[in-house]
C-alpha cells in the first residue's frame, strides 16, 4: 500500500462535536455567576415574604443606595483581579476621600466640585503609583497594597484622628435625589452598567483580561504589562475615590477608618460574582450580583431582628458555598472535557 | 561565601535594618535601650512572632492565612470564660483553646487543599464566621478577667527574661529546626515553590497543607492565650491587630509573599523591626496615624531591598565599575 | 532579492554568549531552514530577529535597509512574524480573540466589533485553507495541536514578509504536518521567506532549499539541502561524526510481565486498553497526537482518573495519586512532558530536585541526614552524568540536556521499576539523546520495564522493542520485529481516518 500525502485538510467552521461541547462549556463557565444569581434569587424571595413593599421602585432605591459604596469599590477591585493582581489599598483610599472630603469641602458648589475631581483624580495617581511599584520593583500586590493601605490609612488619620468634619447640604442632597421615582444611586448604578458594557470590549479592557489570563502571553503578543498595570490598578484607585465620595452623600461625615470594612467585602462580592482570583475570568455584572447579595444579607439580618452579628457569619457562608460550588462546577467540567 | 550571603540577603537585611533602628530610636529617646525597656520590647515582640509563626510556614507553602485575628480572640475569650479567673480550670482551659485553634486551622487546610478554595477566600470566610460566631456568643460584652497563671506566664519573668520570650525562643527553636531540619519542611518548600510539581513527585501536599495551617491556628490560639494575661482580660477586637503584623513580620524577614523559600530567623527580624517602629510612638510623639504610615514604608522599603529588581540594579552599577577598573589595568 | 542580511550577529546575556557569531542571509520567495542542537543559538537568533532581544554587536538588514527593531511591536510592523515553541496565546480568550489581539477592528466607540473579527477570522481560515477551531472556541479548551495551528493562523493575519516557524510541526499530527509543509511551500511561492526550524531532517529536505546550521553560538555552514547529506548536516551541527544516535537493539526482555492494563480507560479519551509490559522490555506508545496517549501515561501515574484493572509484577493496584504510583520498587515513576512546569522546581537546587520524591530514604524521625542526602545525589550525578557546577546549583539554570537528566535521576532514586517517559527527547540536543537512548537500553538490560512516548517517529522505530499503536483512543495494534516501521505505524494510526 502506497502512502500518498492527503490533501490539505479543509478549515473547519464548526466540527458535528463541537456543538454538545459548547453547550455544556458555556454552562459550566458561566456556573459560579449562575450560582450567584440563584442565590441572589432566594434571599429576594425570602426578604420579600419578611416584608411588605419588597418589590417596589423605594426598595430597589434604598437597597441601591445601601450597596453603592461597595459596588464602586467592588468595581475597581475586579478590574485589579481580571488582570491577576488584588489591591488591598482601596481601604486606605476611601478612609483619605471621605476625610478629604469633610475637610476640604468648603461652600460654594463649585469648589465642591472642583474638590470632588480632585480626590477622583488622587485616587487614580495612587493607584499608578501602586501599579508603578509593583511593575518596576517587580514587588508582589498583596505586599504592595497592603503597604499603601496602611501609608494611606495612616494619612487619613493624621489628618482627621477621629470621624467628623462637615458636608455641605446640598452634597448630602444629591445622595437622595431622585428622578421620575428613580434615585441617583439607580441612576449609577446604570451608569455602572454601561461603563462595564463598554469596558470589557475595549482593547483595553480585553488587555487586561489577557494579562491575568497568561501574563507571558500578552508579553508575547506585545502588551505593555507597566502600561496594564499602571492603568488596572489607577483604575482601582479612582473607583476607591469614587466610593468614598458617594459614601460621604450617605453618612455625612469624613471617617478615618471606614475604608477597613471595604476590602474583603469588596474581593468578596467579585469571588461571589464569579471572577476568578486567578485573572482572566468573570464580570462586573457578577460583581454586582455578588454586592447585592451581600446587602441583602445585611437587611434580612436586620428585618429577622437577629443579632447583627450573624450578617458576617452568613456573609462568610454564602462566600465558601460560592467558592466551592464553582469548584466543583471546575473539576467537573474538568473531567468531562479533558 | 558569596553564595552563601546572596542566599540570605533578605535575612541579613532585615537584622541590619532592625540595628540600624535600634541605634537611631535610642538616638531620639533616652532610656529606650533601658533594660526594662528592651523587655517590654521583647514581650510585645514575642506576641507577634508566636502569630507570625504560623504565618510564616503557611506562607511559605503557599499560601496565606487571613484568620489568624480571631481564632486568637477566641481562643482568648474561651480561655478566659472556662476559666473564670481562677488556675484550677487552665489545666483543661489551655488545652482545649490551643486544640480549638488547631481544628479552625486544620478546617482551613482541608478547605483549600481538598475542595480547592483559594486560601484568601477559606481563610477570609472562617475569619469572619469566628467574628459572628463569638460575638453573638458573647453578646459583645468584654469576658472574664484573666487567671494569675496566665498573667504570669505574660508579663512574669525567670530571672531576668520574660517567661513570654522563654516560650518563643522554644517555639523559634522548634520552628527553625522543622523548616530547616526536617522532612516536613523540604515538602513544604517544595510545595510552595510549585504545587504541581510536589503532586508529581509525590509529596502528600493534603497533608501539608493541613499541618501548616494547623500550626498556625495554634499558634494564632497560643498568642490570644498569652495576650490575656498580658491585658489582664480578653476583649474583642485584640487579635486585629495581627493580622497586619504577621503577614508583615514574615514579608520583612525575606519570604517570598508567593511561597517557597524565606525562614522563621527572618520572621524574628520583621518581628523586632515592628516592635521597634511601634517603640517609636511615644519616643517621637508620633499619632497613630503616623505610625501607619512609617509602617507602610517600612515594608515598601524593605521588601524592594530584598527584590530581585533592586539586586540586579546593583548587580549592573558593580559590573560597571569592574569593567572601568578592568579598562583603565 | 535578498531579504535578510545577518553578519556577525551577537548576544550575551551577563556572562553567558548565547550569540558568538551568527552569519545569515535568505532571499524572498525561498524557505531557509534553520538548523542545530538546543543551546546553539537558534532561538536567540530568531528573537532577535523577531525584535524581542536586541543584539549586542553586527549588522541586520532587512530589504536592503538597516533593521533595528525596538520591540516585538516594530518587528512585525516591519513585517516579521514569528511563531515559537512557547505560544503567546491567552487561554481565557477565543480563538477569534486571540488571532486578532491587539488588532480588532474597532467601533466608534471603541469596542470590539465582534462579528467583523469572526468573519475575519474565517476568512483568513480560508485563504491558507487553515484546519483550525471554531472561532469562538476558547483557547484553554484546545488540544496542544489546535493551539499551534491558531498561533500559526495568528502570524498568518499579519500578512508578513518573513514567516518564522520555530518546531511548529512538532506538536502536529500527520495531516496538519502536511498542511504546514504545503503551507510553507505556498508562501514561499507567493513570494515570502519562510525560515524554518526543525530537528526533522525528512521536513527540511521537502521544503527547504538551503539550510543554515549554528553550533556554539555561530553559524557554522550553509548548505543546499539539495546538495548535501544527512552525515555532513550532522557533523555540522555536533562538530563531529556522531557514529549513531540509536544503541543497538539487543533483547532483553524475560517472560515476567511487569504492568499488566486490562480495560484502562479514562473518560472518553482512551478506551478498553490491554497491554502487558515485560520485565527488561522497551516498550514505544504511538499514534497521532491527542488519540489517547496523554491520558495513559497520566492514567498509570495517577493524574487522571480510570476505571479498569491494573497490576504491577502480578499485584493489582489502584493508582488515584502520584504517591499511590511511587512506592517503590513495585512502583510507576514518571518522566513528565513539561519537564519546567512538572518535573523541576526550577529555583530550587538540583540535589532538592533530584531527592524530592524520596524523602523518606534519608529521613530519620522526621529529621533529615544530609549526608545521606549527598550520597544518594553524587550517585546520581555520577551515573547519569549531570553537568551541573555544584549540586547546589539552582535547577533552572541547567540546560534543556541536563534538566532531563536530574528528572531522570529523580524517578530512578525511587527505584522503581516501571518507567514512563512521555516524549523524554523533545527539544532536547541531539547529543544528550543519545545518551538517554543508551540509558533506556542499559535500563531495560538492568530488568527495567520502560513504556516511552515520542512525538518523533523515527526514535519509536529505532528504540522500541514492540511498538502499541493508539488510535481515537483505543488500542489499534501492537507490532513486533519486522513489523515495526514508520509506514506500518501511520497506518495504524490513520486508517479509520482514511476511511472517512
Amino acid at each position: 500500500m502506497t502512502m500518498t500525502l492527503p490533501s490539505a485538510a479543509k478549515p473547519v467552521a464548526k466540527r458535528d462535536g463541537d456543538h454538545a461541547r459548547d453547550r455544556s462549556t458555556w454552562l459550566i463557565d458561566r456556573a459560579p455567576f449562575l450560582i450567584a444569581c440563584g442565590m441572589l434569587a432566594v434571599l429576594i424571595a425570602i426578604y420579600g415574604t419578611l416584608r411588605e413593599g419588597v418589590f417596589s421602585f423605594e426598595e430597589l432605591n434604598l437597597d441601591t443606595a445601601a450597596a453603592m459604596t461597595l459596588l464602586l469599590a467592588a468595581t475597581g477591585q475586579t478590574i485589579v483581579l481580571l488582570r491577576g493582581g488584588i489591591d488591598l489599598s482601596i481601604g486606605g483610599m476611601i478612609s483619605l476621600g471621605t476625610v478629604l472630603a469633610a475637610t476640604q469641602f468648603g461652600g460654594s458648589p463649585l469648589q465642591v466640585a472642583f474638590a470632588a475631581v480632585m480626590i477622583a483624580l488622587l485616587g487614580f495617581a495612587i493607584g499608578v503609583c501602586n501599579g508603578l511599584l509593583i511593575s518596576v520593583l517587580r514587588l508582589q500586590p498583596f505586599l504592595v497594597t497592603l503597604a499603601t493601605w496602611s501609608i494611606l490609612s495612616g494619612t487619613a488619620l493624621m489628618i482627621l484622628p477621629t470621624d467628623g468634619g462637615q458636608l455641605p447640604d446640598f452634597w448630602m442632597a444629591f445622595g437622595n435625589a431622585s428622578l421620575l421615582g428613580v434615585s441617583s444611586s439607580v441612576g449609577l448604578l446604570v451608569l455602572l452598567v454601561l461603563f462595564w458594557v463598554w469596558f470589557r470590549s475595549t482593547r483595553l479592557g480585553i488587555e487586561i483580561r489577557a494579562t491575568g489570563s497568561n501574563q507571558r502571553s500578552a508579553e508575547l503578543s506585545g502588551v505593555s504589562i507597566l502600561r496594564i498595570n499602571l492603568l488596572a490598578y489607577g483604575l482601582s484607585g479612582l473607583f476607591a475615590a469614587l466610593a468614598a465620595l458617594y459614601l460621604t452623600t450617605q453618612t455625612g461625615t469624613g471617617s478615618p477608618t471606614i475604608g477597613k470594612d471595604y476590602i474583603l467585602p469588596s474581593v468578596a462580592a467579585a469571588v461571589i460574582g464569579g471572577i476568578s482570583l486567578f485573572g482572566g475570568r468573570g464580570g462586573m455584572i457578577g460583581t454586582i450580583v455578588g454586592a447585592f447579595i451581600l446587602t441583602i444579607i445585611g437587611n434580612l439580618v436586620f428585618v429577622l431582628q437577629v443579632s447583627s452579628y450573624w450578617q458576617p457569619v452568613v456573609s462568610g457562608v454564602i462566600l465558601l458555598v460560592a467558592v466551592l460550588a464553582s469548584s466543583l462546577a471546575e473539576k467537573s467540567a474538568r473531567r468531562s472535557l479533558s | 561565601m558569596n553564595a552563601l550571603l546572596a542566599r540570605h540577603r533578605a535575612v541579613l537585611l532585615a537584622y541590619l535594618g532592625m540595628i540600624v533602628l535600634l541605634l537611631l530610636t535610642s538616638f531620639v529617646s533616652q532610656g529606650f535601650l533601658s533594660g526594662s525597656h528592651l523587655r517590654t520590647m521583647a514581650v510585645l515582640s514575642a506576641f507577634i512572632g508566636i502569630v507570625a509563626l504560623g504565618q510564616t510556614f503557611v506562607i511559605i507553602g503557599g499560601g496565606i492565612d487571613l484568620s489568624v485575628p480571631w481564632v486568637l480572640n477566641c481562643a482568648a475569650v474561651l480561655v478566659t470564660l472556662m476559666a473564670n479567673g481562677a488556675d484550677g480550670p487552665l489545666i483543661y482551659a489551655i488545652p482545649i483553646a490551643l486544640a480549638g485553634g488547631a481544628l479552625v486551622g486544620a478546617l482551613n487546610g482541608f478547605g483549600i487543599a481538598l475542595f480547592g478554595v483559594p486560601p484568601i477566600i477559606m481563610t477570609l470566610a472562617v475569619n469572619v464566621i469566628l467574628q459572628g460566631g463569638i460575638l453573638i456568643y458573647t453578646g459583645g460584652a468584654p469576658t472574664a478577667s484573666a487567671p494569675p497563671l496566665i498573667q504570669f506566664l505574660a508579663v512574669g519573668r525567670i530571672g531576668p527574661l520574660p517567661v513570654v520570650v522563654l516560650i518563643w525562643a522554644a517555639l523559634a527553636v522548634a520552628a527553625t529546626l522543622l523548616l530547616s531540619r526536617t522532612a516536613f519542611g523540604r515538602y513544604l518548600y517544595a510545595q510552595g515553590t510549585s504545587a504541581t510539581v510536589a503532586e508529581f513527585s509525590g509529596v502528600p501536599t493534603l497533608r501539608i497543607t493541613v499541618l501548616a495551617y494547623t500550626l498556625s491556628g495554634f499558634t494564632a490560639a497560643a498568642a490570644g492565650v498569652l495576650l490575656t494575661g498580658y491585658t489582664a482580660q480578653a476583649y474583642l477586637g485584640m487579635g486585629d491587630p495581627y493580622l497586619f503584623t504577621s503577614i508583615a513580620a514574615v514579608a520583612i524577614g525575606g519570604a517570598s509573599i508567593l511561597g517557597g523559600s524565606g525562614s522563621y530567623i527572618g520572621t524574628i527580624a520583621g518581628a523586632l523591626v515592628l516592635t521597634i517602629l511601634t517603640g517609636l510612638l511615644p519616643a517621637l510623639n508620633l499619632s497613630n496615624g503616623a505610625l501607619l504610615v512609617v509602617y507602610g514604608v517600612v515594608i515598601l522599603v524593605t521588601v524592594s531591598l530584598a527584590s530581585d529588581a533592586v539586586s540586579d540594579f546593583f548587580a549592573v552599577i558593580a559590573r560597571s565599575f569592574g569593567r572601568r577598573d578592568n579598562a583603565q589595568s | 532579492m535578498e531579504l535578510i542580511e545577518a553578519v556577525g550577529i551577537s548576544k550575551r546575556y551577563g556572562g553567558i554568549v548565547a550569540l558568538s557569531r551568527a552569519d545569515f542571509r535568505a532571499d524572498a520567495g525561498e524557505v531557509h531552514a534553520l538548523l542545530g542542537e538546543n543551546g546553539a543559538g537558534k532561538s536567540t537568533f530568531i528573537q532577535i530577529l523577531a525584535g524581542i532581544v536586541r543584539p549586542n554587536g553586527g549588522t541586520l538588514h532587512l530589504a536592503g535597509q538597516a533593521y533595528q527593531p525596538a520591540n516585538a511591536r516594530a518587528a512585525e510592523a516591519a513585517g516579521i512574524a514569528a511563531v515559537f515553541q512557547e505560544l503567546s496565546l491567552v487561554p481565557d480568550l477565543t480563538v477569534a480573540e486571540n488571532v486578532w489581539f491587539r488588532r480588532e477592528p474597532l467601533s466608534l466607540i471603541g469596542t470590539v466589533r465582534k462579528r467583523r473579527e469572526r468573519d475575519a477570522t474565517l476568512a483568513l481560515f480560508e485563504r491558507y485553507r487553515i484546519p483550525a477551531p471554531a472561532p469562538t472556541r476558547e483557547v484553554r479548551r484546545l488540544t496542544l495541536a489546535e493551539r499551534q495551528i491558531v498561533e500559526i493562523a495568528k502570524a498568518l493575519s499579519r500578512d508578513p514578509s518573513v514567516i518564522i516557524l520555530d518546531e511548529a510541526t512538532s506538536a502536529l499530527p500527520p495531516r496538519e504536518t502536511d498542511w504546514l509543509l504545503q503551507l510553507s511551500q505556498d508562501l514561499a511561492a507567493e513570494g515570502k521567506l519562510v525560515i524554518y526550524i526543525s530537528h526533522r531532517l525528512a521536513e527540511i529536505r521537502q521544503i527547504a532549499q538551503r539550510v543554515t546550521i549554528f553550533r556554539n553560538g555561530a553559524t557554522v555552514a550553509t548548505h543546499d539541502t539539495a546538495a548535501v547529506d544527512d552525515e555532513t548536516i550532522i557533523a555540522d551541527m555536533l562538530g563531529r561524526r556522531m557514529d549513531r544516535l540509536y544503541p543497538p537493539r539487543i533483547a532483553t526482555a524475560t517472560d515476567r510481565t511487569a504492568l499488566k492494563l486490562r480495560g484502562l480507560s479514562v473518560g472518553d479519551r482512551l478506551a478498553d486498553i490491554d497491554l502487558d509490559l515485560k520485565e527488561g522490555e522497551v516498550m514505544g506508545v504511538a499514534g497521532l497526537q491527542g488519540h489517547g496517549q496523554r491520558e495513559l501515561f497520566q492514567a498509570l501515574f495517577g493524574v487522571s482518573r480510570s476505571r479498569g484493572a491494573v497490576e504491577v509484577w502480578g499485584k493489582p493496584i489502584a493508582i488515584r495519586s502520584p504517591r499511590d504510583a511511587l512506592v517503590g520498587r513495585d512502583g510507576i515513576a514518571l518522566v513528565p512532558e513539561d519537564r519546567r512546569s512538572h518535573g523541576l522546581l526550577l529555583s530550587k537546587s538540583v540535589r532538592e530536585n533530584l531527592t524530592l520524591s524520596v524523602v523518606p530514604r534519608f529521613t530519620r524521625f522526621g529529621f533529615l541526614s544530609r549526608s545521606r542526602e549527598r550520597a544518594l545525589v553524587d550517585e546520581q550525578l555520577r551515573t547519569l552524568q549531570i553537568k551541573a557546577g555544584t549540586p547546589d546549583q539552582m535547577a533552572g539554570t541547567l540546560s534543556g540536556g541536563n534538566q532531563q537528566k536530574v528528572i531522570f535521576g529523580k524517578m530512578l532514586l525511587t527505584q522503581s521499576r516501571i518507567l514512563l517517559l512521555y516524549d523524554p527527547t523533545r527539544g532536547i540536543d541531539v547529543g544528550t539523546k543519545g545518551e538517554i537512548f543508551r540509558l533506556m537500553r542499559d535500563l531495560a538490560a538492568k530488568g527495567y520495564a520502560i513504556l516511552f512516548y515520542s512525538s518523533d517517529l523515527p526514535e519509536i522505530v529505532n528504540v522500541a522493542d514492540r511498538v502499541a499503536v493508539l488510535r481515537n483512543g483505543k488500542l489499534a495494534a501492537i507490532l513486533s520485529g519486522d513489523d515495526i516501521s514508520e509506514h506500518r505505524i501511520l497506518r495504524e494510526a490513520m486508517v479509520e481516518a482514511r476511511a472517512a
